[in-house]
């Protein structure tokens, strides 16, 4: 059944009405509680430490991994004046892309076609009006190319820096072997890749420093993989040949933040630089367009970006989602 | 507050300023030495992607002079401090500070970038459990409180000693006096779980490599100058007295000379005198005095009494072995000897 064509989520409208009667407070009753929040004179001061509020919370959200979530927003950030929403949301985008170079992008829903057929039966029932928004967002930065490189913003310290390097190369090149799967990997092929990497039973830790751990199971390495939407572990539970049941997809942070030409560049430094014909696959496989600047076999580039010494993914880091 | 609201920010700031923020967060503190490394590659990125934008630049792009890689060398201090200045100004309506000081044991001076107001719970509590925070305060209560006393001012602690803080301390906190430490000290139990050791030697080992604790060769975990220049004003609030009567012994003090916290440096062969120096400030200190004197009580200065790891590694006690260390050690901090037994078996 496709929705109805331009049914906006209601919430939006909600706001959007609200923001126009802000000034008029005989409205405002109408919308529900709180007739105070007119009061125009200290709005300014209050939209600012909200704004400025909501900016930190992003930021220490980023630190851990965790979605922004618009819930966790109204309840940390907005508090009482949880209907200013939208004006916090946009002064906190401005001041993140002003100060940091930094911007909140909204994570993708759930693909539909992941979910196992219990669930999409639970979804069609509860299935609302609303188009499907995730409501939940992370940081990525916005600064031009040239300047995300790793000897300019290197792996975050958080733990570690080597191991936050080693995750990243891990992530990336698992969600490149998935993406160029056509989007699904089994679990067997997965494993297979994983031996091939060297990968299989162990992998490092956040901290190979720490001389008591420095690997980790690679098991609970793809879990936290799952648990911050890098990865999506689909298990169906079918009634015959159950070897086959389970399935990994890219999640939603790492469409993110691994986009595709994050792909093409681990693709390059595995192939050990570009060339017309890797290009033209990689077209094809991604289907992007061409690299705009750089055009066929434009090798110059890749030695600059691709020569990580150990073929670690490096550039494709997280932060240098590049859109403007 | 209306739509065309924008953020206010400094004068010139444009993306070579926020790749430089972004770095600089990514790090958590910058000395010299890699801020020129840092601001070469900006500038570098910069004159490389020139043609596109050319909205304003920074400060220190001076030396780029158009095109080409920048020597990491043309960049000097006063650029460096120009760029920590501006970024600082970026970030402080957003109570980000940026903050520097001398490491006490390298007299290199660290840039760090701080949350303003700063605790341990806020300061971690994001990408550590709550048991790990938890953990966290009871470590900075073993540095601060118990290895911190008026004859035995460590601030800092071995491992066997970290590993005793793995468990909440029951009943009451050893502070003795004080009051504030002590409460804290009963609150955290009732919720916190004690780490095994395993986790808490990771958590140690993390801790090192984010820069939070650093680890001396002798075995002693003590704080590093970017934790001591986001914690500072907490520690002086958590450990101090408030309204201290003239000369009462504090958890907390200052360098006589330069006037920032003392965890590794010197003090007064008196020791009921409160005066502390640092290692690094001792030179130019007595440089500007006439006599090698305490400048509070007058009793002349050696310079072997210590503040920090040596306040133990200089005891006879220690330099005769672990052993006589360990037993010196339990005598002088009446530790429960049945607390290590319990927590092997965790």
């Amino acid at each position: 059944m496709p929705p109805p064509p331009r049914r906006r989520p209601q919430e939006l409208e909600e706001e959007e009405e609200e923001e126009d009667t802000q000034q008029i407070p005989d409205h405002v009753d109408e919308d529900g509680d709180e007739p105070m929040e007119d009061a125009d004179a200290d709005a300014g001061g209050e939209m600012n430490t909200m704004i400025k509020n909501l900016v930190r919370y992003a930021l220490a959200c980023e630190f851990s991994r965790t979605p922004i979530r618009r819930d966790a927003i109204r309840d940390k950030v907005l508090g009482p004046r949880g209907r200013s929403f939208k004006k916090v949301f946009a002064g906190a985008q401005k001041q993140l892309r002003a100060t940091f170079g930094m911007e909140m992008v909204e994570l993708p829903t759930k693909d539909r076609n992941l979910l196992t057929t219990e669930q999409k039966r639970k979804a069609a029932k509860s299935q609302s009006q609303k188009e499907p928004t995730s409501n939940a967002y992370i940081l990525v930065s916005v600064l031009p190319e040239a300047y995300t490189t790793p000897n300019i913003i290197p792996p975050s310290k958080v733990q570690s820096a080597d191991g936050e390097a080693a995750y990243i190369g891990l992530y990336t090149i698992i969600i490149a072997i998935i993406t160029l799967s056509g989007g699904e990997l089994s679990e067997p092929r997965l494993r297979r890749y994983l031996t091939r990497l060297n990968a299989a039973e162990n992998m490092p830790s956040m901290n190979p420093h720490d001389a008591t751990a420095p690997s980790e199971k690679t098991d609970a390495v793809l879990q936290r993989m799952v648990k911050q939407g890098y990865l999506v572990k689909v298990t169906e539970s079918r009634s015959a040949g159950d070897d086959e049941g389970t399935t990994w997809h890219v999640g939603p942070r790492g469409k993110i933040e691994v986009d595709k030409e994050a792909i093409a560049n681990v693709v390059r430094a595995v192939y050990g630089g570009s060339s017309g014909e890797l290009e033209k696959k990689l077209e094809t496989s991604l289907k992007i367009k061409g690299r705009s600047r750089g055009g066929e076999g434009a090798v110059e580039e890749e030695e600059v970006e691709e020569a990580p010494p150990d073929g670690d993914p490096g550039p494709s880091h997280h932060r240098r989602h590049g859109r403007r | 507050m209306a739509d065309d609201w924008e953020p206010p920010l400094p004068p010139g700031y444009n993306d070579a300023h926020r790749a430089f923020l972004q770095a600089f967060m990514a790090r958590g503190t910058l000395t010299f030495r890699e801020g020129r490394k840092l601001l070469a590659a900006i500038a570098s990125a910069s004159n490389a992607g020139r043609d596109g934008d050319s909205d304003g630049e920074g400060e220190g792009e001076g030396h780029g002079h158009g095109h080409g890689p920048v020597n990491p060398d043309s960049i000097t201090m006063a650029d460096f401090e120009s760029w920590v200045r501006t970024v600082r100004e970026a970030v402080e309506p957003l109570d980000f500070d940026v903050r520097n000081t001398r490491d006490q044991v390298r007299g290199e001076r660290v840039w760090a970038f701080v949350n303003a107001h700063s605790d341990p719970v806020t300061q971690l509590g994001t990408a550590r459990t709550p048991d790990e925070v938890a953990y966290v305060k009871r470590l900075l209560d073993a540095m601060f409180d118990q290895h911190n006393t008026p004859r035995m001012e460590v601030m800092a602690v071995d491992e066997g000693q970290a590993l005793r803080a793995s468990r909440p301390r029951g009943r009451e906190s050893q502070a003795g006096g004080d009051a504030d430490a002590g409460e804290e000290g009963t609150q955290a139990p009732a919720a916190a779980r004690p780490l095994k050791h395993s986790e808490v030697l990771a958590l140690l080992a993390s801790l090192v490599a984010e820069g939070w604790l650093r680890k001396s060769q002798d075995g002693f975990y003590d704080l590093t100058p970017r934790a001591l220049m986001e914690l500072w004003p907490w520690l002086v609030e958590t450990y101090n007295d408030p309204e201290p009567a003239d000369g009462d012994w504090q958890r907390i003090k200052f360098c006589e000379a330069c006037k920032e916290i003392v965890t590794h440096g010197q003090r007064c062969d008196n020791l009921d005198c409160t005066v502390r120096l640092h290692d690094i400030c001792d030179e130019a200190f007595w440089r500007t005095r006439s006599a090698r004197t305490c400048p509070k009580c007058g009793t002349p200065w050696e310079g072997n009494h210590f503040v920090g790891e040596r306040a133990v590694t200089t005891r006879a006690g220690f330099q005769r072995g672990r052993g006589a260390r360990r037993r010196t050690e339990a005598a002088q901090n009446d530790e429960e000897p049945v607390d290590e037994e319990e927590e092997e078996g965790a």
